[in-house]
């Protein structure tokens, strides 16, 4: 026990204490907000001045209201957004990218081109000459018939720009089917009114009665905590992999298998490794929270409404439980992969497919949401690499028996303590064929090897 | 190991007027064990009848040998010819398949490991890690931490004159100063039996001396030292007993003494003037060789090197030098190992 403790002491002191990891301390949150901002900043970006479209309206009718719709600026109010949407990630990722093109809607002018007794075509040609002379940047041909079943037609410098096509298109739309409802005395209020879509409410039955109303935070947290259990891994796996391959390049690992076994030695290094990445969660949780407990409160007192999330307090001790298995599960195949190589550039290669498994543990989310009794999910949520995942999916979903989520977390540790002890197995006998990349049937041979 | 012995007792045979202390050799050979006259006779290392295979390859073969405290114990050997195997088996890193190891008289367990200090070939530091703290890690793995741990790596770091360099990296260190840490590590936690696998190498003559010394001072003490090395004029100068592995096979043990006088050619380094009808006498030379510093002469069957120079007295010849030659240590490894070739 007490040279376990010096194991896990030295991990632990050596790595917070170097300077990489107060750097990645500090900067961590730097870096990653900027990651967060920096995309809407670029896409922000409007270089040049206000885009100039002539309209050349045939109808004689749509051009005000068409300009009204531009004017108002009305946006995607159309667009409904699917809560339940699958890939939520994407989903605000796509969200976020139209927002930025929102921002650049008010920067439109239009401008009519009365036909004058001119032709289409000599319109056309004038209007060509502009664009070209880069007096305008396009021009919209509305034909006489769009309001039954016509075709407006966009010439433009620049076809490419996405954000203005769709912009227009939209406008044209709104303008279009404002005028039909006109001409057919509808008032378009009240037609908006009538469409009014429904909000639909989710109540989980539970065993005490009553409903109780889930507003998809559960979902939200599994969410978060499964990403940051993949970010985790992907950040403190390669720390793992690199302790573990430490004494075989510097060449200690003889010298301290004369004093410690090598699964008090594996296991101090998860552990000491396990401690620093915890820190430095911790270090960022506290901050993350410091700054929303300031900010909450700041926007309470400026009277903004809030919503606490609506999680039971035994979610959260799931959520760590869990979290801890899916980090310790995938950091033991970092040490066992680590245990084999000789150096870390062979480790980051054989590291490759790890990284993709606990991917599969995240989209099975959703087979495990829609049908958390199922037998597909009772035995995902048993598999210890992807059970932190689909366990707590269906912890949030429909609560599992106790004895299911007792037994998922046993074979979950059980099976970290069975790879720790084969990686220490391995990494013994490796050591003593040194400098030699294993083959898999002799990794077997020194796993049963005395 | 019967091998050796039968090749031993043919070569004794012939020799056997010279020498009447000779069968020690071979007893030795046996369970008995070298000299154990100045100590008690428990050994700290008994080794008996281990293998240990990998694969097809037989790395150490039915061995047999006896460690006694007080005493250093000489590991010797070409390359590749078991010694760095049979030195893991002795500090439980792996299992021999057959035999028995047993160590302060008892089956080699983790709890023993912290009585001994290991130093392999094969050592490196932590580059990133203080010398100090480095030490204080190496002692706490042998279960000596605290106060106690601080003195010692205080009191080492200054006998090896390390003490300004405690709280640098030992990526700072020449290479030279990261061999002595390294040496540190092996000694820190006061073992009564250290396993040195080439100690010196890559040390200066001064810091060779300053390792000897401890090494000597560890004896002194009744600890026991197992020394693996190959070079041979300082195991001669250390070693109490040796013991010579040649392709996984044990070809020679015994007290230093007891081996040199097994392999004394008994031969006679001469620097002399006059007396040369003495050496011309068949009956008491067989042979002359001259060298630019004297001659060397081996003394005939049966004669002995003490009636020669009552001869050579007798002949009125001014003798400067008058010397029995032994054969160095290297000689016999060289001898030894070229004869299983």
């Amino acid at each position: 026990m007490r040279k376990l403790f010096a194991v896990v002491k030295r991990e632990y002191i050596q790595r917070v204490r170097s300077r990489m990891f107060i750097l990645v301390t500090v900067l961590g949150p730097v870096v990653i907000s900027f990651f967060g901002i920096a995309p809407a900043l670029i896409f922000s970006i409007k270089a040049g001045g206000p885009v100039r479209i002539a309209v050349v309206d045939q109808t004689g009718k749509l051009y005000q209201s068409l300009y009204e719709s531009v004017r108002d600026n009305a946006g995607t109010a159309e667009s409904t957004q699917d809560p339940m949407n699958a890939n939520k990630l994407n989903n605000n990722a796509s969200e976020r990218f139209q927002q930025m093109g929102d921002q650049q809607e008010g920067r439109f002018e239009l401008e009519e081109v009365p036909p004058d007794g001119r032709s289409l075509n000599e319109i056309k040609q004038e209007l060509n000459t502009r664009v070209l002379a880069k007096e305008l940047d396009g021009y919209l041909v509305l034909p006489a018939n769009l309001l039954q079943d016509g075709k407006p037609e966009y010439f433009g410098r620049n076809t490419g720009d996405v954000f203005t096509r769709k912009f227009l298109q939209e406008a044209l739309s709104r303008a279009v089917r404002e005028q039909r409802l006109a001409e057919a005395n509808i008032d378009a209020r009240i037609v908006q009114q009538l469409s009014a879509p429904v909000q639909l409410d989710a109540m989980r039955v539970s065993a005490t009665g009553g409903g109780v109303r889930d507003s998809g935070e559960g979902f939200a947290l599994v969410f978060g905590a499964g990403f940051i259990m993949y970010l985790t891994i992907l950040m403190y796996g390669q720390m793992v992999l690199g302790a573990v391959i430490e004494e075989k390049e510097t060449r200690i690992a003889e010298v301290l298998f004369s004093s410690v076994k090598p699964f008090t030695l594996m296991m101090g290094k998860l552990i000491g490794v396990s401690l620093v990445a915890l820190s430095q969660l911790a270090i960022w949780g506290l901050g993350f929270a410091a700054f929303a407990v300031f900010g909450v409160g700041l926007l309470a007192a400026r009277g903004v409404p809030l919503h606490i999330p609506n999680v039971p307090a035994v979610n959260f001790v799931y959520f760590g439980l869990f979290f801890l298995l899916g980090y310790f599960i995938y950091s033991t195949i970092y040490a066992l992969i680590g245990s084999m190589v000789t150096t870390a550039q062979e480790g980051g290669q054989l590291s490759m497919p790890v990284v993709l498994l606990p991917l599969i543990g995240f989209y099975l989310f959703l087979p495990v949401s829609r049908s958390p009794d199922s037998s597909l999910a009772f035995w995902v949520s048993m598999f210890p690499f992807f059970s932190p995942m689909t366990m707590l999916t269906r912890i949030v979903t429909q609560t599992p028996p106790l004895w299911q989520i007792v037994l998922s977390l046993l074979l979950g540790f059980g099976t970290v303590a069975l790879l720790t002890w084969v990686a220490a197995r391995i990494y013994r006998v490796g050591m003593l064929m040194a400098g030699k990349k294993a083959t898999i049937p002799e990794v077997m041979r020194w796993v049963r090897q005395p | 190991m019967a091998v050796a012995v039968t090749m031993y007792q043919t070569r004794l045979a012939a020799q056997q007027e010279n020498f009447d202390r000779r069968s020690t050799v071979v007893e030795s050979a046996n369970k008995e064990g070298p000299a154990p006259s100045m100590t008690n006779n428990l050994p700290t290392v008994s080794i008996d009848h281990i293998t240990k295979s990998f694969g097809d390859f037989t790395a150490v073969r039915d061995l047999s040998l006896a460690v006694y405290p007080g005493r250093v114990f000489g590991l010797l050997g070409p390359n590749g010819a078991g010694k760095t195997t049979t030195i893991r088996m002795i500090v439980n890193i792996t299992a021999p398949d057959s035999g028995r190891i047993e160590v302060f008289g008892r089956q080699i367990n983790p709890e023993l490991q912290d009585r001994i200090g290991y130093l392999p070939e094969e050592r490196g530091l932590y580059r990133k890690m203080k010398v100090g703290d480095q030490l204080k890690f190496f002692a706490a793995l042998k279960n000596v931490d605290g106060k106690e741990a601080d003195q010692r790596v205080d009191r080492w770091l200054a006998r090896l004159k390390l003490t300004e360099w405690k709280n640098r990296k030992s990526s700072e260190l020449s290479k030279g100063m990261q061999q002595k840490v390294q040496f540190t590590t092996a000694i820190i936690h006061e073992p009564d039996l250290l396993i040195l696998d080439e100690p010196f190498s890559g040390l200066d003559p001064v810091n060779v001396e300053v390792l000897k010394e401890i090494i000597l001072e560890q004896r002194a003490a009744g600890k026991t030292i197992i020394l693996s090395t190959h070079q041979m004029e300082l195991a001669e100068k250390i070693c109490d007993d040796i013991c010579l592995i040649n392709r996984s096979r044990k070809v020679l043990e015994g007290s230093i003494r007891e081996v040199k006088r097994a392999f004394s050619r008994n031969a006679v380094a001469l620097r002399l003037e006059g007396g040369d009808h003495v050496l011309a006498d068949r009956s008491l030379v067989n042979k002359i060789e001259r060298h630019s510093d004297g001659v060397e002469v081996l003394l005939a069957e049966g004669a002995r090197a003490h009636d020669l120079l009552k001869q050579l007295i007798a002949a009125g010849a001014k003798i400067e030098r008058f010397e029995m030659i032994e054969p160095s240590l290297n000689n016999i490894f060289i001898e030894k190992v070229s004869e299983a070739e």
